[in-house]
Order: structure tokens, then C-alpha cells, then sequence
């Protein structure tokens, strides 16, 4: 059976000893960030190690700064090729961003200027990473609360550009689309409608917080997803016609295991429903 | 190790330019605050650009908050009482200010800015000039985080649990000799100032894989400095005027504690 359907989790370092003491996985999958595991030791390093060989895994990359300019750190790539293997990962996802200039880090998520030369620039830069990646490569969409300069295009066109451009798979971040609906004022749906679903193979879920004196909703990923994300998707799940994977982020404010496996449990229960109709029909 | 940055000089590159001043540099929050437009064209960005960084500039200063946010988790967390000395004297968001103004962080990996913090502090007035000690503090305190998560090595094969005056020892990755002219390892986040004096530390992880420590003598740490270069241990004890016997004892029960793996 594919492991890669249904709702995981992001594997997070309070809930390692506990998922590591567990006789069989409580997840479809987890996902891992591979900047926190390779070149790491220690007992709680031989705990992820002990999950990620029991369990499926999916990864998600946080740092190759796609939209930048830096070159790689080469001994980093080869790590990343390393642990895309050691791990069987279906593939590997980056977000649409950078987070360096001239060699330093900021470990943001800076948003792309929405410009011909930045879709020129980020497509070239992406075919370069596929070329390396031993998997396929997915650009997951961020959330973004300024256009960096003057705009010549949406964020929407920017997006379906850079897919179409560099022929990548899309990571759909829900909760992002809707953070920027509510932060920009367009309709989560409306912009969904005619982007290239075909292109979706994993989705990511998560929670975000309203902070009053900046006036903007923030991706924070520390709170329970709320009902207008889960509703919004229950939306696009049949549109996109396949069972494919969705992941529940959480970073902040960590709750206890039992606690997140509670939320993932009552996310599948709204999958499971919004897929139905779909999967029948494909019996029929 | 970072290549050599692609030159690619073009307007995308001109804004992140930009943007990444304003997130980093320490004056931007003024300079950028009291006007986004002339920000911009400092940094050839076009009218256009230029008119949207004004339009957008509460926006964009979230950015640099939130680039501060990304350290409030890992550096206090690894320097719990380098932080609550610098917060006690108001000083620890000035000290981040420049941390990032400095643009040494500069891995992929978010688990090195906390070894950037410390190699900051090395060139940095921050490390000396209000407490001299401040370096060698946040120095233990990472030694703590990296020895816990060094990576492991496979088994050393035939080594013998007893030394004797020919073996060499063989330590395990993870345990470092340290020096300090403070007594870092007695600071609390209570009472962070450690007094001076000679300190000389051995940090190791124990079989459980927890961080533990020793206070050595100057002369144990010489003597152990010398068998981490390889040095045969009765050369090593002759060559500092100490007694085999005494020496044995020492590495015997340093290899109880799991900071040795053995001898050969
Ligand atoms: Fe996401």
C-alpha cells in the first residue's frame, strides 16, 4: 500500500523519545527537515534515526534559499543527496523563497519579487536542483506579507510560471493560501480555480495567529489548524482527484503527541470525507 | 564551506540586496523606517520599486522582527546564562542586533548559528569589553550542545580496558579538553558572572549519552592534552614531571565515565 496518502505530521524533538518507544508507527508518514538530522549524533539523534527507519518518511527542505543567488554549500547538497536516499523519500520540497544574500543566512522565508526576471531567474535556479536531486523536486507556495518592489504579475501568476517553467511538482501549503487571501483580500478559491492542480503531489496544513499591531495573519504554525483552512481543504482535495498526502506543520507551541495525533486524527476524518466521493467514483 | 556568490547583478538581485540590508543591518529600522524611498534608490532600485517598498514598508519591516524571532528560540535555549546576563542588563537585543548585522551566520544548517554566536563573540567587542569572561561562558555553554549531538563513531575494535605506560588512549569523538581563565562552569542563570580562576574542564557524554564534565588539575589537563595528540602514556606523564601510577588512575576512571572508549 502507499504509505504517501492521508494526513502525517512533522516529526518534532519533544515527541522523538515517545515515537521512538512506539512498536509501530502512529502516522501514514512523517515529515523531516534533512538540515536537522544529517551530519548530527547523540541518543536523541539514534532516536530520529530509529523512527526514520521504521517509518515512511517525506522531506522537506528549508534552506536552499531557490529564489537566491548564493551558490550551494556543495559539501551540504551532497549530505541532502545522501539523506534523500538513505531515507527513500518520494521526493523533495523547497519553498518558493530565498533566505540568503552574499553568503548570510537569515532563515526567513523571503518573499520573490512577482517579475519576469525573478520567474527567469527562480526557473533556472530550480532545473539546477532537479538536475542534482536524486527524487523529484516540489516548490511549495509561502506565505508572503509584502510584494518585494513594484509587481508585474500576481502572486498567483508568479507561482504558475515558475511550476510551468521549471516542469516541478507543487507542494499546495493550504494554510498559506489562505493567510495571503486574508492578508492581500482575494478569494482562497477563486485563485485555486485554475492553477495547476495536476501539478499538486503533497500538501501541507497548519495553524497561524492575528497579530494587531502588524494588522497581518502570520504563518506561525503554532495553533490548531482553524475550520476555514480544513473546509478550504475539503475543497481542493476532489478537485485534485487523488488521494495526495497531506501534512500537518506545527513549530511553535508544540503540544504533546497525544494531543497533535488527536488533531491529525479528526484531519483524516475530513479527508477521508471529502475524498469519498472521488475514490467511489473511480470504482464505479 | 560557501562558494564564491554568483554575480548576477539585475533587478531581482538589486531587491534582495535590498531587503536583505533592511533585515540585517543594525540602522535599518530607522534609516528604512524614516524613508523607504530613499532607501531604495541608495540601493539603485528603480522609482517603481521604490514606490512599493513605501507602500509596503510596515509589511517589510515584519521581515526583520520575524528574522529576530527565528534566534530567540536557538540561542537562548543554547546560552541559558549568556542570555540572562545580557537580558539582566538590558543588553541582549542590542547584542542579537549585531550578531545578525554582522552576517556570520552564514550555514544552512540552523543548528551552526550557535557555534556562529560563539565564533562572533571571539571578534567581537560583545565577547570582552563589558565582561571579560563573556566569550569563555557562551563558549561552555555550546560545548554542552555539541558534545550531546557530536556525531557517532563505529565501535572502536581491540582496545584493552586497562592502560599501561606504552598504550595510547583513544578518546571518544565527543570529549573535549577545555581551558577557561573563569569559572564558567559554576555561573548560574541566577548568578551569571563566574569568578576568574584557572579552570580546566573535560567534557564528555556519559552511556546514557547525557553531557557530563570533570575538573581536572593543570597538569591532568596537560597530561590528557598531550595523549589527545597521541603521545604514549608514560611519555606523556614522564614528559610533565608526573607519577605512571597516578596518571593510570586517572585515565582508569575517566574510562569508567565513558570519556575514554580505551587503550591500545
Ligand atoms: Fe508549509
Amino acid at each position: 500500500m502507499n504509505p504517501f496518502t492521508g494526513v502525517g505530521v512533522g516529526l518534532r524533538r519533544p515527541h522523538l523519545e515517545k515515537v521512538a518507544a512506539l512498536d509501530s508507527t502512529p502516522v501514514p508518514f512523517w515529515e523531516i527537515a534533512p538540515e536537522n538530522v544529517v551530519g548530527q549524533g547523540g541518543s536523541r539523534h539514534r532516536q530520529v534515526m530509529k523512527i526514520l527507519e521504521r517509518d515512511p518518511v517525506i522531506t522537506h527542505g528549508l534552506s536552499m534559499s531557490i529564489g537566491g543567488f548564493d551558490a550551494w554549500d556543495r559539501d551540504a547538497l551532497a549530505n541532502l543527496k545522501g539523506f534523500l536516499k538513505e531515507t527513500r523519500s518520494p521526493w523533495h520540497s523547497e519553498h518558493l523563497c530565498w533566505t540568503s544574500f552574499g553568503g548570510a543566512t537569515t532563515h526567513e522565508l523571503l518573499p520573490m519579487p512577482f517579475t519576469r526576471d525573478a520567474v527567469r531567474h527562480t526557473v533556472e535556479r530550480a532545473k539546477r536542483v532537479q538536475a542534482e536531486l536524486p527524487v523529484p523536486f516540489l516548490f511549495e507556495n509561502v506565505s508572503y506579507y509584502a510584494c518585494l518592489g513594484a509587481p508585474e504579475m500576481s502572486e498567483k501568476q508568479f507561482l504558475e510560471e515558475v511550476l510551468e517553467g521549471a516542469d516541478c511538482g507543487w507542494l499546495l501549503d493550504i494554510n498559506n493560501v489562505y493567510v495571503n487571501s486574508r492578508n492581500h483580500g482575494f478569494d482562497p478559491r477563486e485563485w485555486l480555480e485554475g492553477m495547476p492542480l495536476d501539478r499538486v503531489q503533497q500538501m501541507h496544513i497548519a495553524g497561524h495567529a492575528w497579530f494587531e499591531a502588524e494588522q497581518l495573519i502570520i504563518d506561525t504554525h503554532g495553533a490548531p489548524v482553524i475550520d476555514p483552512v480544513i473546509e478550504l481543504m475539503q475543497w481542493v482535495l476532489p478537485r485534485i482527484g487523488r488521494p495526495v498526502p497531506v501534512l500537518l506543520e506545527r513549530d511553535n507551541e508544540i503540544p504533546e503527541l497525544d494531543v497533535l495525533l488527536a488533531e491529525r486524527a479528526s484531519l483524516q476524518k475530513a479527508y477521508d470525507a471529502a475524498l469519498a466521493p472521488v475514490l467511489s467514483g473511480n470504482h464505479d | 564551506m560557501i562558494e564564491s556568490t554568483e554575480q548576477a547583478l539585475g533587478p531581482t538581485w538589486n531587491l534582495q540586496r535590498c531587503m536583505a540590508d533592511l533585515i540585517l543591518d543594525a540602522g535599518s529600522a530607522e534609516s528604512f523606517g524614516g524613508d523607504p524611498r530613499a532607501f531604495g534608490a541608495g540601493r539603485g532600485l528603480q522609482k517603481a520599486d521604490q514606490e512599493a517598498l513605501e507602500k509596503f514598508k510596515s509589511q517589510l519591516l515584519v521581515y526583520r522582527d520575524l528574522a529576530r524571532t527565528a534566534l530567540e528560540d536557538p540561542l537562548p535555549d543554547c546560552f541559558p546564562i549568556t542570555h540572562a546576563l545580557l537580558e539582566q542588563a538590558d543588553l541582549w537585543e542590542g547584542c542579537l542586533d549585531a550578531f545578525l548585522a554582522s552576517r556570520t551566520i552564514q550555514s544552512p544548517y540552523y543548528r551552526d548559528v550557535n557555534p556562529s554566536f560563539v565564533a562572533w563573540l571571539a571578534n567581537s567587542i560583545w565577547g570582552q569589553e563589558r565582561w571579560p569572561f563573556l566569550l569563555e561562558l557562551a563558549h561552555f555553554e555550546y560545548i554542552e550542545v555539541e558534545i550531546l549531538r557530536w556525531p557517532d563513531e563505529a565501535p572502536a575494535m581491540d582496545l584493552k580496558a586497562a592502560p599501561a605506560g606504552d598504550s595510547q588512549v583513544v578518546f571518544d569523538g565527543a570529549t573535549r579538553n577545555l581551558a577557561y581563565h573563569f569559572r564558567v562552569h559554576e555561573a548560574t542563570k541566577q548568578d551569571p558572572e563566574p569568578a576568574s580562576g584557572e579552570t580546566f574542564l573535560l567534557g564528555y557524554r556519559d552511556s546514557e549519552g547525557d553531557f557530563i564534565y570533570s575538573e581536572l588539575s593543570a597538569h591532568a589537563s596537560a597530561f590528557l592534552a598531550r595523549c589527545l595528540e597521541g603521545a604514549a602514556v608514560g611519555k606523556a606523564a614522564s614528559g610533565l614531571g608526573l607519577e605512571l601510577d597516578d596518571v593510570l588512575d586517572l585515565l582508569i576512571g575517566l574510562r569508567e565515565k565513558g570519556a575514554l572508549l580505551g587503550f591500545r
